[in-house]
């Protein structure tokens, strides 16, 4: 596996009909790292991620993958370098896990090519990096949620990409199978080099886990870079328009934030010390 | 780590199972149709032996023998088959690709406009043969269009293309009956055909085309199977996996609608076989690989059995349509009440 897939945007418009949620936005995924971007809500970074895999088309500006448009480049050849996994993938009912986690092998095949040892190697790399080989043969209705979701990162992984892009991947799972998740692709990055860019809502685990982070805010790039040079107060209030204060993560070392809304504060003074 | 001993690792294992599965369920279906084909060569009023109706079929006449298999039964059976296949690999084809078994053509309108177009074709413009079904498939794409257009939710059908579907299908219906009222030529046993389908009185010139219908869409469906497959994931994973969402539609509607116009125009709208053979061949196979095809076996198979019954099996003779429609309707209401509970994809 090379490590040297560099996707970039450059001079990037995106967004919906008539409508312009990324103006003006040229950025670069660091190769072999794991970037995580983050905003509010509406603010263009599920956009961001879907204008990058090309599920979105771009209004103007482009998207490279190593120097190359994404737009000119065969589909399948695209899906054999870069993943996705979007926000809210359908499951087909009655599907098995181990299925599932086939079905992303689909761009290493033709019309004309059978299923090989190296699909099957694949898949089972898969399941075991997921640590799901006992559900192989479970249908994907009858699972938990985090069970769910791993599955389909399964799927991912079994695409064998080096890029993988992931549209909010710990939504709707409880704490521990946040963190569950998050370690699972830092596992990956590590033994794989594969380079990872997310979308996630929680600032204080974006901050933990990710090497780059992005923040975006009125439709452009508000700060990019390594999370203890970004991660500030003012950036919060900048681009989450919220008080807060930075402390240091005790047990990552990484900066956290601490939200200071209206109530439930001991001591205002505390907001101006610094982190 | 005793239990990981007792419980083999499942490594490849999973997917040759459903492979087995699927192999299992394709075979059953396979020797369920030459059953019936069979069934349909030998037994009518009255019963040949089955090497009576060998000799009759490759030559030896014996009289009687000989036009009945030859010229009653092998012409039905036959387009019973091709029709059945037609219809049921149409509509699993529509099923799959909305991720919704009531997205069946003959729910949301594809068969009733083909059915239209072709009695407009063959009553109103003294067209046939051939260019009947080409006008049937014209109808059949400006009608799925329409409803794409008219419901706008691309990707999954959610209700309002099967609403959208049923008030079209229900318009071309009228516009069927309508015409064939100003047929006065026709007998009841003709217009039937038309309003529910029928392969009373098919003809070997009549299977034809059905039948090089069914390997030109069947064989463009067969290269999108993959493709349509991973399209069930939702648009955005199949993106992500390399398939193009809207050509894999458009390749998979233009199959569709070719498979069941032809179908309709031989043989009418057959009711609810595009509609059932989907969700009973899902059922078969469990969620593993060869859906389209189990699908096209089991409308052959309905189509067959349905036939065989309104012939013999009931007190008075009815077309397959009116005997399928009887098995289908309370099948529809059962998937209108569950897609209430849940999204229900087939």
């Amino acid at each position: 596996m090379s490590l040297d897939h560099r996707l970039e945007a450059q001079n990037l418009c995106a967004g919906y009909e008539k409508q312009a949620i990324l103006d003006d936005v040229s950025i670069a995924l660091p190769a072999g790292k794991i970037t995580a971007i983050v905003g509010g809500n509406a603010s263009g970074k599920s956009t961001l991620l879907r204008t990058l895999t090309r599920i979105l088309p771009s209004v103007s500006g482009s998207v490279l993958l190593d120097g190359q448009s994404v737009h000119a480049m065969p589909s399948r050849k695209l899906a054999q370098i870069m993943g996705l996994l979007p926000q809210s993938p359908i499951a087909p009912e009655g599907i098995t896990v181990a299925d599932l986690v086939g079905r992303g092998r689909h761009p290493h095949h033709s019309l004309f090519s059978r299923w090989g040892a190296a699909d099957d190697h694949a898949v089972e790399q898969a399941l075991r990096a997921t640590g799901i080989e006992k559900l192989a043969e479970r249908e994907i209705d009858t699972l938990s949620g985090g069970q769910r979701q791993r599955a389909w990162i399964a799927m991912a992984l079994a695409q064998e990409t080096d890029l993988l892009l992931l549209d909010e991947p710990t939504t709707f799972l409880d704490v521990s199978h946040q963190i569950e998740v998050l370690d699972l692709l830092v596992d990956m990055n590590t033994s794989r080099g594969t380079t990872i860019a997310m979308v996630l809502h929680d600032l204080n685990l974006a901050a933990r886990y990710a090497d780059h982070l992005i923040a975006v805010a009125d439709r452009g790039i508000h700060a990019e870079g390594p999370p203890s040079e970004i991660l500030t107060e003012s950036m919060v209030k900048a681009v989450f328009g919220l008080e807060s204060r930075i402390i240091t993560d005790p047990v990552s070392g990484t900066p956290s934030m601490v939200p200071i809304g209206r109530h439930k504060v001991v001591s205002r003074s505390c907001n101006r010390k610094i982190a | 780590m005793s239990i990981a001993i007792t419980f083999p690792a499942p490594r490849t294992a999973p997917r040759r199972r459903i492979n087995r599965r699927s192999a299992l369920v394709l075979c059953l279906l396979g020797g369920g149709v030459i059953f019936l084909f069979a069934l349909t060569l030998s037994c009518g009023r009255g019963c040949l032996a089955p090497s009576a109706v060998l000799s009759a079929l490759f030559g030896s006449d014996s009289a009687g023998a000989s036009f009945v298999v030859n010229d009653l039964r092998f012409p039905r059976a036959a387009m019973s088959i091709v029709t059945g296949l037609c219809f049921g690999l149409g509509g699993v084809a529509f099923q799959v690709m909305l991720r919704n078994p009531l997205a069946s053509p003959d729910i949301v309108g594809i068969s009733a406009s083909a059915g239209a177009a072709a009695v407009f074709a063959i009553v109103i413009l003294s067209l046939n043969g051939w260019i009947v079904s080409l006008v049937a498939v014209c109808a059949g794409l400006l009608v799925a269009f329409t409803i794409w257009g008219l419901s706008s939710g691309r990707g999954g059908a959610g209700g309002r293309l099967i609403l959208v579907g049923i008030g079209i299908s229900a318009m071309l219906d009228s516009v069927t009956a309508y015409i064939i009222l100003e047929a006065p030529e026709w007998d009841r046993v003709e217009a039937l055909r038309w309003l529910t389908g029928s392969v009373n009185g098919a003809q070997l010139s009549e299977v034809a085309p059905v039948f090089a219908a069914f390997i030109l869409f069947g064989g463009l469906l067969a290269v999108s199977a993959r493709d349509l497959d991973v399209l069930r994931l939702g648009d955005d994973t199949a993106r992500a996996l390399g398939v193009g969402a809207d050509k894999t539609r458009l390749l998979v509607t233009l199959a569709a609608v070719g498979l069941v116009a032809f179908a309709t125009s031989a043989s009418g709208p057959i009711a609810f076989v595009a509609f059932l053979s989907g969700p009973i061949a899902s059922r078969l196979l469990g969620g593993s690989t060869g859906i389209l095809a189990a699908s096209a076996l089991t409308g052959a198979i309905l189509v067959l059995a349905g036939d065989f019954t309104g012939q013999f099996l009931l007190p008075a003779r009815l077309p397959v349509g009116v005997v399928t429609g009887a098995v289908g309707a309370p099948f529809l209401l059962y998937l209108i009440v569950r897609a209430n509970k849940n999204g229900g994809s087939i």
